[in-house]
């Protein structure tokens, strides 16, 4: 009853302020390379007021239809991505989880991992989900590798979804069930 | 087996329509059936009053409720209504509503046979942990009923109701899933 949700060691899960929020992704975004391992989506940006206000939109939904965090260091308090659960199936106990790293100094050092445990732990012990998914370029093994030590197992590949710079990407899906994460912290 | 989540044995719930915000005005033109269901001022609706709520409430693109109309299998005439709401995902939860609001068709098991329907959805389909109701103790007919649904006394509000002259309390009932699954089993 008494766990400390949403903070780890080394990064902590923050409320998203919109405007503080809009500017970071604004910036995040003017690097296509983040874009293109983050979304299906063209790497096309947006302005920090189309991103505000988007937000606030997103914000003003029925509380149980998504749930999402900035990412900020410990002790320092840098805002350096983003996780967020949505896409519910709330009969099934099933969600979608989404993660961004937008400061690429933070990139392969565990800070993701980390943000993705906490997300992982206020999936299972505070919302009471069943399972958790999501989906990942193939070849984006940094992130692959991230989800695996999170505890998620691959599920299956969908063939040729994307095609970037001339190659073609297959979405990699992955999932973890309530049950592996509670063996995993055994 | 009937194989149809929201078919009964007597009665079938539909999609909510146009009909039910006017039938909803019909009926509480009559304060005894106002006083069953409500424990607000009893007074009648306006159609333009029901139809706004039925608007605001239950025609959103993800309404966290699930209405019901419930139909005569025998002709479909509409006689009352039954919905979950307050349904607290995380936790499995939520409270069932029912009004069967043609008075010919009190008493004569329609409004049990609906609650056995909406718990069906609730458990099978919702896949949810327990219903919960309350109801005010004037109303013994559909304690009964709710008894014969499967629910559990779990408390009472005393005198937390003023009517006809004299103070009456709110009873909280409640059904698990395991509940009713031992009740279910072998059918």
């Amino acid at each position: 009853m008494n766990a400390i949700l949403l903070t780890g060691s080394r990064v902590r899960l923050a409320c998203q302020d919109a405007q503080e929020t809009s500017l970071a992704f604004a910036r995040w975004q003017r690097d296509t390379q983040y874009v293109r391992l983050l979304s299906t989506d063209p790497a096309f940006p947006w302005s920090a007021e189309k991103i505000k206000s988007w937000m606030v939109e997103e914000q003003e939904k029925p509380l149980q239809d998504e749930f999402f965090f900035n990412i900020r260091t410990i002790p320092d308090d840098l805002l350096i991505g983003f996780v967020g659960l949505h896409e519910f199936s709330w009969a099934h106990g099933d969600a979608w989880v989404a993660i961004g790293i937008g400061e690429r100094q933070y990139w392969g050092k565990g800070y993701g991992t980390e943000a993705m445990r906490l997300a992982l732990q206020f999936a299972f012990m505070e919302l009471n989900l069943w399972r958790v998914s999501l989906g990942v370029y193939n070849n984006n093994t940094r992130a692959i590798r991230s989800y695996q030590k999170a505890g998620f197992q691959i599920e299956g590949l969908q063939r040729s979804a994307g095609r970037r710079a001339g190659q073609v990407w297959d979405i990699c899906f992955m999932g973890i069930l309530r049950r592996e994460w509670e063996k995993s912290l055994e | 087996m009937n194989d149809n989540l929201l078919v009964g044995k007597l009665v079938r719930l539909s999609a909510v329509t146009e009909a039910w915000p006017e039938a909803i005005a019909r009926w509480s033109r009559s304060s005894e059936t106002f006083r069953l269901m409500d424990s607000g001022v009893s007074s009648p609706y306006s159609v333009k009053a029901t139809k706004d709520m039925f608007d605001k409430e239950f025609q959103q693109e993800k309404p966290n409720n699930f209405l019901f109309t419930i139909h005569m299998l025998q002709d479909d005439q509409m006689i009352g209504d039954i919905g979950l709401d307050g349904i607290r995902w995380t936790h499995g939860d939520c409270f069932v509503g029912i009004g069967i609001g043609e008075k010919q068709f009190w008493g004569k098991g329609y409004g049990t046979d609906a609650m056995r329907i909406i718990l069906r959805f609730a458990f099978y389909e919702l896949n949810l942990h327990r219903v919960s109701l309350n109801v005010f103790d004037y109303n013994p007919r559909a304690i009964r009923s709710y008894e014969k649904a499967g629910f559990t006394h779990e408390g009472r509000v005393r005198q937390s109701l003023n009517r006809a002259g004299r103070r009456w309390d709110v009873v909280y009932m409640g059904i698990l899933r395991a509940e009713w699954e031992r009740m279910n089993a072998g059918q």
